[in-house]
């Protein structure tokens, strides 16, 4: 893994804002991955000494504001999303990629199911099954980054 | 074994497993009260709509990026459309515009009528709203919300709660306005009711969105005259929509034996995905449609009390507002 500096990771981010805020209409919409989450999860298990909890809570106030949703119902998922995320980050040295996939998966529908739970706390409406495709979409995500950034998992001995 | 996993290991990546800063867990605790204590203030106490607004205006140019993509392929689709298909069109407005111009002539003089009618009855001459020509910029972020966003702000003038047309009949209204868009709840959605009137009989009744394009007019009973295609106007008396506008159609009635009420189903006319244009209606001054009767009524008890000359100060003011 090459070592990344800090503005990487912001002008990923910027774009990732950037995505969400591009007007997805009809199914684009219902399939449309959480950019910012997917790209700060990348960040926080390469790279957790520059992004860190705080910089999810962020990117997760940015989605809040963006979306027009209640400020900080992004933020919090994002928050604890991204805190089991990063409690296993030490281990991930460990994984091959066929786990770290697996690993992402459920971090990715732990944030949907967090969202879904503060969504209906507020009062919203169920959204239905659909709103967990954007886990797999985000799945697809997740593999672009791997491919454009590098794999987290220890590169294989030879 | 170990050893190999170290000499593997980058020299920038084993800092990170001493350098953190804060623990995540002392980090998790600390973001996710402050969200908690977010939520409780945006949902509750509605304080953070200016820094909402201020965020939003911020946000506009990297929004306009965002939307340039799409209206490039727009804006060149509409360069190539075909110049038969352009003629077609206009062969069709022209002959609509023909019949609007027959209608309105009727209308006109209906209207003068209308008015003089209302003016031998005393009563108040019915508002023309003002109205600002809108286009959709796009549908709101969260798929999840009936809402549209609309090029037009506060600084077009456009205020929380006027209420907004296409050419076929009412769209919602509008809910949260920055500095140069705003948001437009629809009619569909759970959180907005219209107050709506049978075209045919005049039965007055309000309609709530269900979530799901359709909307539903409950609490009438199980024998209310509500045929299926029976269009819904409005009604007017909240002093938000102006009456007379089309709403939905019926397209449904559901007779549940267990239930005293009927369960009514209609489907709005407006055609939100359709086009871009919208009209956004400027919000009738109620305070004035308020006093007027009351001052009418104190006129005509005192003749000429200083108090109605009051009223009537207080009256201009507030139309000149």
């Amino acid at each position: 893994m090459r070592p990344v500096s800090r503005w990487t990771i912001y002008l990923t981010l910027l774009f990732a804002l950037l995505c969400h805020l591009f007007p997805w209409e009809g199914r684009g919409i219902v399939l449309r991955p959480v950019f910012m989450f997917v790209v700060v999860l990348y960040w926080l298990l390469r790279s957790p000494h520059l992004c860190n909890v705080g910089t999810a809570w962020f990117a997760g106030l940015l989605v809040d504001l963006a979306t027009g949703s209640l400020l900080g119902q992004h933020a919090l998922s994002f928050t604890l999303a991204a805190f089991v995320g990063v409690s296993y980050q030490r281990r991930l040295v460990l994984f091959n990629a066929w786990h770290l996939t697996g690993y992402v998966l459920l971090l990715l529908m732990f944030e949907r199911v967090l969202l879904l739970l503060l969504k209906l706390f507020a009062g919203n409406e169920n959204p239905g099954w659909y709103f967990f495709l954007p886990i797999f979409t985000g799945m697809l995500l997740w593999q672009f980054m791997i491919f454009v950034f590098g794999t987290i998992t220890r590169p294989k001995a030879k | 074994m170990l050893k190999g996993v170290h000499q593997k290991l980058e020299p920038q990546q084993s800092p990170a497993f001493f350098v953190r800063g804060a623990s995540p867990f002392s980090r998790m605790m600390l973001y996710s009260a402050l969200s908690i204590i977010m939520m409780a203030a945006d949902a509750r106490l509605h304080y953070l709509s200016t820094a909402r607004q201020a965020f939003i205006g911020a946000l506009h140019p990297l929004e306009m990026l965002a939307n340039a993509p799409s209206n490039w392929v727009r804006d060149t689709k509409r360069y190539f459309t075909a110049h038969n298909q352009l003629v077609q069109e206009n062969y069709l407005l022209k002959q609509q515009a023909f019949e609007h111009l027959v209608m309105l002539q009727r209308l006109s003089t209906i209207e003068a009528e209308n008015v003089h009618l209302r003016s031998l009855l005393n009563g108040n001459i019915p508002i023309q709203p003002k109205a600002v020509l809108g286009e959709i910029s796009h549908t709101g972020r969260d798929p999840f919300s009936n809402v549209v966003v609309v090029n037009r702000g506060s600084s077009h003038g456009i205020k929380p709660g006027q209420a907004v047309v296409d050419s076929k009949g009412v769209i919602g209204q509008v809910t949260r306005v920055f500095p140069f868009s705003c948001e437009v709840t629809l009619i569909t959605d759970k959180q907005l009711s219209i107050p709506i009137q049978i075209e045919r009989n005049q039965l007055r009744a309000i309609a709530f969105g269900e979530g799901d394009n359709t909307l539903d007019i409950p609490y009438l009973p199980a024998n209310v005259d509500i045929r299926v295609g029976d269009k819904l106007v409005t009604s007017g008396i909240d002093g938000i929509y102006p009456a007379g506008l089309a709403v939905a159609t019926v397209t449904k009635i559901l007779q549940n034996p267990e239930s005293p009420f009927a369960k009514i189903v209609s489907t709005p006319v407006a055609e939100v995905t359709n086009h871009l244009q919208l009209l956004l209606l400027e919000l009738p001054d109620v305070k004035e449609s308020v006093i007027k009767p009351e001052a009418a009524e104190t006129k005509g008890r005192e003749a000429k009390s200083p108090d109605a000359g009051a009223k009537e100060k207080d009256k201009k003011s507030h139309a000149s507002r």
